[in-house]
């Protein structure tokens, strides 16, 4: 990178934040996101504030220099690769928490991990009750840039549903504050739509590439303490889909609910079933693995017998191996990472939502690019919010074996086109999906054109959000 | 006559702050299914329902709009069902404002309303320009009733020129419960048509001399088939023109009380017949007689009556009244074809109603719409049935 | 108008719905805003299509006409009032609904009332449970570009919190689905957060200013058939403020929750009490009116008993007095119109929210606002979600006394002024919350950006937000 440049973001964030060197560089040169090729970038900045953040990007912009925001570097589908010879602002130095008790709510700086605020916001007895799978590592905004979702997403839906507004700066530098905390008189976050039309969603879920998110306000709630796990079998996919349906129907707060077919649950077992103390079983032809959760005792044993009440209307059963949901839900800080790696192959993901009751269509659709392609991985998907499922397909190749990584980029690509046939839609607009959604061209047009006039020079992860 | 106060007026149209609820208004708890009938049997620009007419009226009264024909169309494409005073939040009446200030507004020309009343001024009824025929149906009675009485039967233009077998089967079922009862000889219009369209001076003159007819056939009891001469006899000619009346009873409310103290008994019409009722706006919203007709429909054995979908307070209205089956027939039967509509979808052989003019618009309204439903009055359902 | 475009707007919707007629033009230059000037449009114009909006808008832009769209006319702070000579797009004959029971979601036309679709969705046992006041009236769409709330707010927030997805018109014809429908293939609505920026939120509150919404989808939910009905006591703000965070913050589901100053309360008694069939009583300083709502009976009455527990810990009393939040509740979709219109007065409204921790501060300015210019009027309003509370302060006026209301609009704007300073948000953004507030000028300045992208020749609902 020119070095007036880099003598420039020096000015801006001292000698210390900013690097120039190879081996910097290489370490930014990639994220968690395997099957992607590393790219490095110019320079690595890391400011210390909203405001170097501005000023960052304002010299960006003079110079044209493209820009890739990154904090925990977790994120699974290329969100975070930079652009060569490009700049990579590291968010993780802006830190602070700023708990607001009284509005329900809390405000953290873009560095500031779930893990850290789950830390802190347990002093309280309070909780934000959606986490990403990757909690422990990627940062709160990091996971509002790419609206991510997890455990208590069932219960409360996507990260998207906990925000009461971000604090962005724009590409020309801007710094915007949106919800409640637009007034400068406003005692802190307490509402999300303020002041007309809600800002802050289009900055959830832009990977980026409209502004970087330098803090996030999000709903706190009291934390709960009344648990209940359970494991619920059934013989086809359509009583387990309208399992979940009816819990949602009849006010049963699941907290993290997930539909596992026979294959894919033994196949988990054979890895951590005997980590997490999960009793040998016939697993059915569909679980389903819920952890029930409320503030009073009480309401969550009514749960209880109804969740049993509507798995067996629906001609299910209760299995009666808590161990499976317990261990997910207890360890939801790491279980998922730790299922992703001990099988030692790496993968490449394809997130996106189904409907409950069209969620067989993904498992079919991917069991039959697994037979037809011939590689291994899985599916399984999450309750993950009024009526959908995040759904996580793994596809899994050998690192060392360049044609297999090709080759699951290849059925990675034309999955996408065949989840997108089923009515399946992606929740994160990951590069992959560009020309891939037939009849959503006006759609992709009007984000072209925002895109284009909050970033004109075009210097915000360019390329990122669906190709713009 | 009652002036009417302007001020008075003004500050009532006031009362509308336009919030909008007399549209289409639908409310499952009070029954209400949608409110205006001219919105929604028109092209339903804001002027065509309650709001909007408001609107107009202020500007007109104000000056704010040319006083032209044009422009006073609103006022006059609106039966007056009151659906609409049935559901305002406010603390006022938007129909009978509206009703008001087509009087106020009386000297701006308006054809069908001038031809109404001078055909009621001069020949005793609004259809026709001479007198004949009025009276044609007593010939067919096979019995001669008297022009004096203590009961009078007030049969009414429509019934007595439209649905004259409706003038007979009251004429003969209340012979047949032993009633001596008076026809007058020249039965002058109530004039129902003239309060409703703004020619109150006119309909006033006119209520004078159908006091004075009645006055003439020394009846004690008015007995009348129609729910709009029962509304303008009732209730108009005390309250607007301050005249004192004797007792008018419509035929519902006449033989159900025959019915309960046993004096007639019913026979039976047949075996599960499906009826559904029509309120009449002059009867129901008007009067507050719900019960009545339906208490004696369901007195008749063999009868199921079904509720339509919108019914007593919250009924659509038929489309005649208001003037609006003159002012604008297409539209009024357009809004009868959507009452039998309503009245289809409850499954009912029959449309039973109790007012002749409510009649006669859903009988044009079937034909529209080629329904094969029949429309009759409760006076024609019964007359065979008696004892 | 030009009758060249007259004739071009017959030739897309036929003659039959469009009218220059003065009369008709006279009904469309004020709508449920009193106290704001009428402005005669040019034409007014009924599509009956989303086809027909996008025709009609291509017209409109080739031409440069502004358009007001406009559906209930309902809207109470000028929303819908046209501009001089422009065309008023009516949208009440786009009455389609589709529900989508397994979807848990409902899509409706731009014309379909709230009232007229909790009738249809009662037949299934279901509901969208918000209802603006004006329910009756107003359409979804409407209310969603308004973004407004009401009884049912104060468990689940305003009606942006229902919305799943919206067609919507662009000022170039261009038709947008926003949220899973996004995808053709979609089974529909089933998820807002799809395919990455929330486009959704963007037009959400807008007011018609970047778009014509022509159909509405929203979450479904079983209908609530377990109700409570209670009023609690209270001798200060604090603890009254107290109670309504306390009742979120241990998930006692309050459907609606109002807090009354006991004045308030005597003269909504004296108008009303009789006809609502409230007991005489001795209002507290502070009442809290509440209904409780459960799809299931035992969590009701566990709700029930902690709300209790809770208004003694903070020394209140239940007053036991249930047909005042029974009132308001049952009668939702008309008491709030009944007592807007029942005194006599003509009013202006000033909607805002405030955290319930500063529910006081609004109480102190609309009082002494009044007070300054010697008005009469009332404030009251209800909790309206997570952390927030829905203020509908009422100045009323004589509408014939020119000078009162030409005061009362005076009062208006210095109270918007005095309650900005308090930390209050408005959710529908009017110019004079902020025209003068030089924190918001870059917030402002991002709204107007995005409003020139979408709409370059500034023809929707120009000025709604101020001097674009």
């Amino acid at each position: 990178m020119n070095t007036k440049v880099v003598s420039e973001l020096v000015k801006i964030v001292g000698e210390e934040y900013v690097s120039t060197r190879v081996d910097v560089l290489l370490t930014y040169s990639e994220t968690a996101s395997m099957a992607k090729d590393p790219v490095t970038p110019g320079a690595v900045a890391r400011p210390g504030s909203a405001e170097e953040v501005s000023q960052i990007l304002q010299l960006c912009n003079k110079n044209k220099i493209l820009v890739t925001p990154r904090s925990g570097g977790s994120s699974l589908q290329g969100e975070a690769i930079p652009k060569p010879d490009g700049l990579v602002v590291d968010l993780l130095r802006i830190k602070g928490i700023t708990l607001h008790k009284e509005l329900r709510s809390v405000t953290v700086g873009s560095g500031i991990t779930f893990g850290e605020l789950d830390k802190f916001l347990n002093q309280h007895d309070l909780w934000v009750p959606v986490a990403p799978e990757s909690a422990l590592i990627c940062s709160v905004a990091g996971n509002v840039a790419v609206n991510g979702a997890g455990p208590g997403s069932s219960a409360y839906g996507c990260i998207a549903e906990m925000v009461l507004g971000v604090e962005v700066v724009l590409p020309n530098g801007e710094i915007i504050q949106t919800g409640s905390e637009a007034n400068p008189n406003a005692p802190g976050p307490f509402l999300r739509y303020a002041f007309g039309p809600d800002l802050t969603g289009l900055f959830i879920g832009s990977l980026g590439s409209l502004g970087i998110i330098t803090k996030v306000s999000l709903k706190t709630y009291k934390r709960m303490h009344q648990f209940h796990y359970e494991t619920y079998g059934f013989d086809t996919a359509e009583q387990s889909e309208k399992f979940l349906i009816e819990v949602k129907n009849n006010d049963v707060l699941p907290m993290f609910a997930s539909v596992y077919e026979g294959p894919v649950l033994n196949f988990f077992m054979d890895m951590v079933g005997e980590e997490y103390g999960i009793p040998e079983h016939e697993w059915p032809h569909r679980t389903v693995s819920m952890t029930i959760g409320r503030l009073r005792e009480d309401r969550m044993k009514s749960d209880a017998k109804k969740a049993k009440e509507i798995c067996e209307q629906l001609g299910g059963h209760v299995i009666g191996i808590s161990e499976l949901p317990q261990g997910e839900w207890e360890g939801r800080f790491w279980t998922f990472v730790r299922t992703c790696y001990i099988h030692g192959w790496h993968w490449r993901t394809l997130y996106h939502h189904q409907t409950p009751t069209n969620s067989h269509r993904s498992v079919e659709e991917i069991t039959a690019a697994m037979d037809e392609h011939g590689f291994l991985g899985h599916t399984a998907g999450f309750l993950s919010g009024h009526s959908t499922m995040n759904m996580y397909p793994h596809f899994y190749f050998d690192p060392l074996d360049k044609e297999e990584d090709h080759m699951i980029r290849a059925a990675h690509d034309e999955l996408a086109i065949t989840l997108y046939k089923t009515g399946a839609v992606p929740f994160k607009l990951a590069e992959y999906w560009k020309g891939r959604m037939e009849g959503m061209e006006d759609y992709m047009k009007l984000l072209s054109a925002i895109k284009e006039t909050l970033d004109p020079n075009g210097i915000l992860n360019p390329g990122v959000l669906g190709g713009i | 006559m009652t002036e009417i106060d302007l001020d008075d007026l003004m500050e009532n149209l006031a009362q509308c702050r336009r919030c909008g609820i007399c549209r289409d208004a639908v409310y499952e708890d009070m029954g209400f299914d949608g409110i205006c009938p001219v919105w929604k049997n028109t092209a339903g620009f804001e002027t065509s329902f309650m709001r909007g007419k408001l609107m107009i009226a202020i500007a007109l009264l104000e000056g704010r709009l040319e006083k032209t024909s044009d422009n006073t169309e609103a006022l006059y494409a609106c039966s007056l069902c009151g659906n609409c005073t049935e559901i305002c939040a406010a603390e006022f009446d938007p129909k009978e404002s509206l009703e008001l200030v087509r009087a106020v507004l009386s000297d701006i020309p308006n054809e069908v309303r001038d031809t109404l009343a001078e055909r009621i001024l001069t020949t005793n009824n609004p259809y026709v320009t001479d007198k004949k025929g009025k009276r044609d149906w007593v010939a067919e009675l096979g019995f001669e009733p008297p022009t004096k009485a203590d009961t009078l039967y007030y049969f009414g233009c429509t019934a007595g020129m439209k649905l004259p077998e409706t003038a007979k089967a009251a004429a003969r079922l209340l012979k047949a419960a032993g009633i001596e009862f008076a026809v007058l000889e020249d039965e002058p219009c109530c004039g129902s048509v003239m309060i409703r369209t703004g020619r109150l001076q006119d309909a006033e003159e006119n209520a004078k001399k159908v006091l004075e007819s009645i006055q003439e056939s020394g009846a004690k009891t008015v007995l009348v088939s129609c729910a709009g001469c029962l509304k303008t006899l009732r209730k108009d000619y005390p309250e607007k023109f301050n005249l004192s009346m004797p007792k008018i009873v419509h035929f519902v409310e006449y033989f159900l009380e025959l019915v309960k103290s046993g004096k007639i008994k019913l026979k039976p019409l047949g075996k599960n017949v499906k009826i559904t009722y029509h309120d009449p706006c002059h009867m129901g919203r008007e009067l507050g007689i719900y019960e009545e007709p339906r208490d004696l429909l369901k007195a008749i054995p063999g009868v199921e009556l079904v509720e339509m979908e919108t019914n007593r307070r919250a009924a659509m209205c038929c489309g005649a009244g208001g003037g609006l089956r003159s002012y604008d027939p297409e539209l009024s039967k357009k809004i009868a074809a959507d009452r039998v509509r309503e009245a289809e979808e409850t499954g009912a052989e029959i449309i039973a109603n109790a007012c002749p003019f409510c009649e006669q618009n859903l009988e044009s309204g079937a034909k529209l719409i080629d329904s094969s439903i029949r429309v009759a009055d409760i006076v024609d359902l019964i007359v065979d049935l008696i004892e | 108008m030009d009758q060249r475009i007259v004739d071009e707007l017959a030739r897309i919707v036929g003659n039959e719905f469009v009218s220059t007629r003065e009369d008709v033009l006279l009904t469309y230059s004020a709508s449920a805003s009193t106290g704001y000037e009428s402005v005669q449009p040019g034409a007014v114009v009924k599509p009956g299509s989303t086809q027909e909006v996008a025709d009609i808008l291509k017209v409109a832009n080739k031409y440069k006409i502004p358009v007001t769209p406009r559906s209930g006319g309902s809207s109470l702070q000028g929303e819908a009032i046209p501009k001089p000579d422009g065309l008023v797009v009516e949208l009440l004959r786009l009455k389609d609904i589709t529900v989508f029971e397994e979807l848990r979601s409902v899509r409706v036309g731009a014309g379909i009332t709230f009232g007229k679709l909790d009738k249809l969705l009662n037949q299934y046992d279901l509901w969208v449970p918000i209802y603006p006041e004006s329910a009756l009236v107003c359409t979804l769409a409407g209310n969603v570009a308004v973004n407004g709330a009401g009884p049912g707010s104060t468990a689940y927030g305003c009606i942006a919190e229902m919305v799943l997805g919206l067609e919507v018109v662009l000022p170039d014809g261009t038709i947008i689905q926003t949220g899973t429908e996004g995808n053709p293939n979609a089974p529909g609505p089933f998820l807002r957060y799809a395919f990455g920026p929330d486009l959704t939120g963007l037009f959400i509150g807008s007011l018609g200013s970047l778009g014509i919404i022509t159909s509405v989808s929203v979450k479904t939910f079983k209908r609530v058939h377990h109700f409570h009905y209670e009023t609690y006591g209270f001798e200060t703000k604090q603890q009254a403020e107290r109670f309504l965070i306390e009742l979120k913050q241990n998930e006692i589901h309050a459907l609606f929750v109002s807090i009354y100053e006991g004045k308030i309360l005597d003269f909504f008694m004296d108008m009303l009490g009789e006809e609502y069939g409230i007991p005489k009583h001795e209002w507290p300083a502070l009442t809290v009116s509440v209904t409780l709502g459960r799809v299931r009976e035992d969590q009701l009455k566990s709700d029930i008993k902690l709300a209790k527990q809770i208004c003694k810990q903070l020394e209140g009393h239940v007053i036991g007095i249930g047909e005042l939040p029974k009132g308001e509740w049952d009668d939702r979709m008309r008491t709030f119109a009944r007592s807007s219109y029942a005194h006599g007065w003509h009013w202006r409204i000033l909607y805002h929210h405030q955290p319930p921790s500063n529910w006081h501060r609004s109480i102190e300015e609309i009082w002494a606002i009044m007070d300054k210019y010697h008005l009469l009027g009332h404030t009251a309003g209800f909790q309206s979600g997570h952390g927030s509370y829905n203020y509908y302060p009422h100045l009323y006026f004589d509408p014939q006394d020119k000078e009162e209301e030409m005061k009362v609009r005076e009062a208006h704007k210095e109270l918007a002024q005095r309650l900005f300073k308090t930390g209050a948000v408005p959710f529908k953004l009017a110019p004079y919350w902020i025209e003068d507030v030089e924190e918001m000028k870059d917030y402002l300045n991002l709204i107007k950006t995005l409003k020139r992208v979408i709409d370059p020749n500034n023809i929707m609902n120009p000025g709604i937000f101020g001097d674009m």
